[in-house]
């Protein structure tokens, strides 16, 4: 799998991340390490608390992340939820988290997918 | 870019990935720090402050937020010293404008365009490299200055000292007698400061009045001897040869005449007009009341009082109370009352000194 199969699966902007990353190794490098962030986790483990300030703030740093690495689809959804959230929660956002969720799901196995593929070369 | 003195960047992101993006970008020429909370950044920033030539930070971090690290850091006074380039995810006009606020000197906005940050980066050190650069030249310079200014100062200090010497030498009077109209013209003067605003004197001009002070009587060096040194009463046409000093001493000085220098007018005025008198009685020019310049108004009392309480080769001294309470009478002329109330004030003070003064003459006379 390339890397470009990759962004198209998970639903990112291969072209513009290409563009200033240069090279497909780098963009790898980068896209990898996403499976260690722990935002994803403590966004769940915040919501379940009811800690919607920590919800807030991964949710925000999981935007981030996705903005940086061109994880078009999770950012965007991400960018809701946060927005949902901002300033606490005042609204139903279990539409919002089950989006978030089924993104990051989709962007992880797209990445394993490419990290596999990458180690069999 | 190779000039850069300090050589570290510090990253301070809650998000991994987001350090390691910029980090990627300046890493073959920059030393990198991170920090992943405010507190960890503050702390960072304590102990590296001399290197860091530029900090980028993220606005949404735990423990404290980019915004409280800027807080922080404009209370240490250090928003001068490191410059700081925000990060954002979102560009919206509110937040850029609250961080310019707080004293960013640039925002970025995620995702990072290598190139457009590098540049910006590069853009925002080498200006406070600049900037420092020319503080520092700056400082050297004013050190300078400051220097050859207090040597000029210690030279004209000899000069005048020397000058004035010459004229007591001549009047073979004691070496205490200047520094005593020196110091006593000084402790009054920091009263009329103090009491009587309406002359408006500043610390700077009793300075130069003080030095001034020792050269009243620069024209005495023109007088001849047998009236200049007479042990005994002077006859009418002495009196009137040694009146003359007051001009002489003037003539002198305007032979060097400054046009612009406050120096020149209060030696000018102090050495013309020290025997001037309030009532208009005094001389060369019988000036009255405040057309006797108050600096000169000053060394009048002072000359007197000095020389009552003085020996002198044709009286021996008077106690201190005598010598007040004939100046207060007007026994040797007219004073203001405010002069009078400043020297009332400067007794004490006066009668110390001149009591510590007389006993080193008596030493030196034996």
């Amino acid at each position: 799998m390339t890397v470009k199969e990759c962004y198209d699966m998970m639903g990112g902007g291969y072209e513009e991340v290409i563009k200033r990353l240069l090279d497909d190794k780098r963009v790898l490098k980068f896209a990898v390490k996403f499976l260690d962030d722990a935002s994803y986790d403590t966004l769940q483990e915040s919501m379940a608390q009811g800690d919607y300030e920590t919800a807030f703030r991964a949710a925000h740093s999981i935007k981030g992340v996705c903005q940086n690495l061109g994880f078009v689809t999770l950012s965007e959804s991400s960018t809701a939820l946060t927005e949902a959230l901002r300033g606490g929660k005042n609204q139903d956002t279990s539409e919002l988290e089950r989006q978030v969720r089924e993104d990051y799901e989709k962007t992880v196995q797209a990445i394993k997918a490419m990290q596999e593929s990458d180690a069999a070369q | 870019m190779e000039d850069l003195l300090a050589k570290t960047i510090l990253i301070a992101d809650d998000a991994e990935i987001n350090r390691d993006m910029l980090k990627f970008i300046f890493e073959e020429q920059f030393e990198i720090l991170e920090a992943a909370d405010g507190q960890e950044t503050i702390d960072m920033i304590e102990e590296n402050k001399e290197h860091i030539a530029v900090l980028f930070l993220d606005l949404l971090m735990p423990e404290k937020t980019g915004l409280e690290v800027m807080e922080w850091m404009a209370e240490k006074g250090y928003m001068d010293l490191i410059p700081v380039i925000m990060i954002t995810g979102e560009a919206t006009v509110e937040s850029d404008v609250k961080a310019y606020e707080y004293g960013a000197s640039d925002i970025i906005y995620k995702p990072f365009e290598p190139k457009v940050v590098m540049r910006r980066a590069m853009n925002i050190m080498e200006l406070y490299e600049h900037r420092r650069y020319i503080e520092q030249k700056l400082e050297k310079r004013t050190r300078q200055l400051v220097e050859s200014q207090r040597k000029l100062q210690q030279n004209n200090d000899f000069l005048v000292n020397a000058l004035s010497s010459v004229v007591e030498f001549r009047s073979l009077e004691s070496g205490e007698h200047i520094k005593r109209v020196k110091n006593f013209t000084k402790i009054i003067l920091t009263y009329v400061m103090k009491f009587y605003p309406e002359y408006q004197l500043t610390q700077d001009q009793v300075e130069l009045i003080v030095n001034a002070s020792s050269l009243h009587d620069l024209g005495k060096i023109a007088i001849p001897d047998n009236i200049l040194l007479k042990p005994g009463k002077l006859t009418d046409s002495e009196f009137q040869e040694m009146k003359k000093h007051t001009i002489y001493g003037c003539e002198m000085l305007e032979n060097f005449k400054q046009e612009d220098s406050e120096f020149y007018r209060y030696c000018y005025d102090i050495c013309r007009h020290h025997h001037e008198r309030y009532d208009g009685n005094g001389y060369p020019d019988k000036l009255a009341g405040e057309d006797i310049p108050i600096w000169a108004q000053v060394v009048s009392i002072v000359d007197v009082y000095d020389a009552l309480v003085s020996k002198r080769v044709y009286k021996a001294p008077y106690a201190v109370e005598e010598a007040c309470r004939m100046i207060h009478e007007g026994e040797c002329g007219v004073f203001s009352p405010k002069i009078l109330d400043c020297f009332d004030l400067a007794k004490q003070e006066l009668f110390v000194m001149a009591e510590g003064v007389s006993f080193a003459d008596d030493k030196e006379m034996q």
